[in-house]
């Protein structure tokens, strides 16, 4: 069996556009976490909306700095 | 000289003992041996051309090469192989496994090898070896120690004979030297002198330990670029990179510079005050190279030029100095390289192969430093297990695999490293070799098994790094970080929120009410359009129970706004609000009822809407009114 070359399972040339894409959307979700948590009131705050907005904000956030910094270079 | 008087003694007691010990490995004879010593560059090349004879009765499956201990200890690299074309059609076959040996009863103060032989020599046969060795620190700058304004010249010293413990029957000698002046060579019978090449022989029938010692003192400006330590690391990222990173630590290993340097000289006439001074180095990087850079303890160097085409990626540095002799200097060169260049899968393993020594042309490297670095994997137990290392000559078809007899070994050993985003550091492969030349930047292979999902660890920590930040948001917002629960501003703080929580929720009821009287509305455009009356009264009566249920749940929460006292001044407003939404409701089920009969007499379009006309018009300013309220209520 002739060796296979492996080569990153994204392509180099996306990770700016993914990079820009994750953390526009990350940085939405964010502000939207943030809003609920100034304008409602503490007694009727939904413990599992705030983890859920947490989450999928923390995850597009987290993946979006990754692409950010694979496209800078930084290989890590 | 010194040193070439110790080598006439040292030659004289070697004759001695070659005459005095009888000769112990007799059967094989050279019959023919052509020498070629390159001294072009600081770094000596030499070629050796041997026929050897079976004279004996035996089969013979080892060859013996003989070097003196003075230039064994230089020797940096040595592969034999067999010549089996004849004339022109010269094939060499793969490298003869080569080992260190001591036999018994030999002369002191010389090094053997044995070659072995694959398939051996029989008695009355014969074979052509080729040797090919390389020294390093062999050329000795004399005089030792030169100003800027001398030339360089170097002395060499080998023996006019071969060194053998075999007979030699016919032998030669070629020396090439640079295109310079020959300061002084030492002369035998039969010695000649073409241009910039010096040929001693032939010389016939030698006994076995033949030596004549000769010395040539010629002139060499080569820059004697000498590496005393070179760190390479090789750090492999799954996510598509290889990076390397050299640092080197390099001195001017000629004649070491005295008296003072003029940079106004040297950038006057170069060629003449610094002949031998190093200006530049050029490094060979593999085609696709990216990100490279050059820099020093200091910063950037700017002196350095890259070219690059579909082959290569030539880069010319420049030191932030012209080196002379015995002149030190240290920096680093970096570069990344596309993955799939580099990396490969094959049955299962993954593994890197890439070539083991410096890019850099014509460079000695006293010691080197391979570090092969993974990002993504936590340690040698878990994912990294087993790991084997084996350096290989990749032939060209790939056909043969000699790993197991190296060409040359190295120390290796296992650390781990931390870098961005680790928590228990990457694991290091860590390959040392010292002497090296540019014939030992082979390609070598390191296997390994890796698991696609430990690509995941850094994104995971940069997730979870996000998400504790939330978290701990969350917690604030909700944790009663108030010292003292007794005053009377927290507690009216505390009333407030219970006021606000009301009053949010009272909002949230009219919201749904709003919502239900748009559901209504909605009902009657469907029936002007339809005309289904039974699926308008149905949807009447679901808002009906709605607003009820509704009803029900305000009067709770308007109660106990009636009854806090810090709610006082916001009560009036919600109770406002609260009557308005009642004299919309009201208006909107008027309406809907008047429509409803009215297409149950089946009236006609137009009289309906005369017959609403009045009542939408309130409705209208009704829930402009509601809708400011709850703004304003908002606000507060």
């Amino acid at each position: 069996m002739a060796p296979k070359p492996i080569a990153s399972p994204v392509p180099d040339a996306w990770y700016p556009t993914l990079a820009v894409f994750m953390l526009a959307v990350g940085l939405v979700v964010t502000a939207s976490f943030f809003i609920y948590e100034a304008t409602s009131s503490r007694r009727n705050r939904s413990l599992a909306k705030e983890l859920t907005t947490g989450a999928v904000a923390s995850v597009f956030l987290g993946f979006g700095s990754l692409f950010l910094l694979l496209s800078a270079g930084v290989y890590v | 000289m010194e040193t070439e008087m110790g080598f006439s003694r040292f030659a004289l007691f070697l004759f001695t003992i070659a005459l005095l010990s009888s000769p112990v490995l007799s059967d094989l004879v050279l019959s023919k041996v052509d020498r070629r010593i390159y001294l072009t560059s600081q770094i000596v090349r030499y070629t050796a051309t041997l026929r050897v004879e079976n004279e004996g009765s035996e089969l013979v499956s080892e060859v013996l090469l003989a070097f003196p201990e003075l230039q064994a200890k230089n020797l940096a690299y040595l592969t034999v192989s067999v010549n089996e074309g004849k004339g022109k059609q010269k094939v060499s076959t793969d490298d003869l496994p080569i080992e260190v040996v001591s036999p018994k009863n030999m002369p002191p103060a010389v090094s053997f090898y044995s070659v072995t032989l694959p398939k051996g020599l029989a008695p009355g046969d014969s074979l052509t070896l080729d040797v090919m060795a390389v020294f390093t620190h062999a050329l000795q700058p004399f005089p030792e120690k030169i100003t800027q304004a001398d030339i360089q010249l170097v002395v060499f010293q080998d023996s006019a004979y071969y060194l053998s413990p075999y007979a030699v029957k016919v032998q030669s000698l070629s020396v090439k030297l640079p295109e310079a002046r020959i300061e002084s060579y030492t002369k035998l019978e039969n010695t000649k002198v073409h241009g910039s090449e010096i040929k001693y022989g032939p010389h016939e029938d030698l006994p076995a330990f033949s030596y004549s010692p000769i010395g040539i003192h010629f002139e060499s400006n080569q820059p004697f670029s000498n590496a005393q330590e070179v760190e390479r690391e090789i750090e492999i990222s799954h996510w598509g990179n290889v990076q390397i990173t050299e640092h080197y630590k390099l001195i001017h290993g000629g004649a070491q510079s005295k008296g003072e340097f003029s940079r106004l000289d040297f950038q006057a006439r170069p060629n003449v005050r610094g002949a031998s001074a190093i200006r530049y180095l050029v490094a060979t990087l593999p085609p696709r190279a990216h990100s490279v850079y050059y820099r020093d303890e200091i910063g950037n160097i700017s002196t350095s030029h890259l070219w690059s085409d579909s082959k290569k990626t030539e880069l010319l540095i420049e030191p932030r100095y012209p080196m002379f002799g015995g002149w030190r200097t240290a920096f680093t060169i970096g570069y990344g390289l596309p993955l799939q260049d580099f990396l490969f899968q094959s049955e299962g393993k993954r593994f890197l192969n890439i070539t083991l020594s410096s890019p850099m042309v014509e460079l000695v490297i006293d010691k080197l430093i391979v570090k092969v670095v993974w990002s993504g994997k936590s340690s040698f137990s878990s994912s990294l297990d087993p790991v084997f290392l084996c350096f290989q000559v990749v032939l060209p078809e790939g056909s043969k695999d000699i790993s197991v007899s190296t060409p040359f070994p190295v120390k290796q050993w296992q650390e781990t490293k931390i870098s961005h985003l680790d928590i228990d550091g990457r694991p290091v492969v860590v390959l040392e070799k010292t002497n090296v030349v540019p014939e030992h930047n082979k390609y070598f292979q390191v296997y390994y098994k890796f698991n696609k999902l430990s690509m995941l660890r850094e994104p995971l920590m940069l997730i979870s790094g996000f998400f504790f930040l939330f978290v701990a948001c969350i917690v604030y917002t909700r944790a009663d970080i108030s010292i003292s629960k007794s005053s009377a501003s927290y507690l009216a703080k505390q009333q407030w929120e219970e006021v606000q929580a009301a009053i949010q929720q009272v909002e949230s009821i009219i919201n749904r009410c709003l919502a239900t009287h748009d559901k209504l509305e909605a009902s009657l455009r469907d029936l002007s359009r339809t005309g289904d009356v039974q699926a308008c009264k149905a949807a009447r009566k679901t808002a009906d129970g709605l607003l009820k249920d509704l009803s029900k749940e305000l009067k709770p929460l308007l109660a106990f706004l009636q009854s806090s006292p810090s709610a006082s001044q916001i009560l009036p407003k919600v109770e406002d609000l609260v009557a308005k939404e009642k004299e919309l409701q009201e208006r909107v089920m008027t309406k809907h009822s008047t429509v409803v009969d009215a297409y149950e007499r089946k009236s006609a379009g137009k009289d309906i809407e005369n017959r609403v006309a009045l009542q939408q018009q309130k409705i209208t300013a009704l829930k402009q009114e509601v809708d400011d309220l709850m703004e304003y209520i908002d606000e507060i």
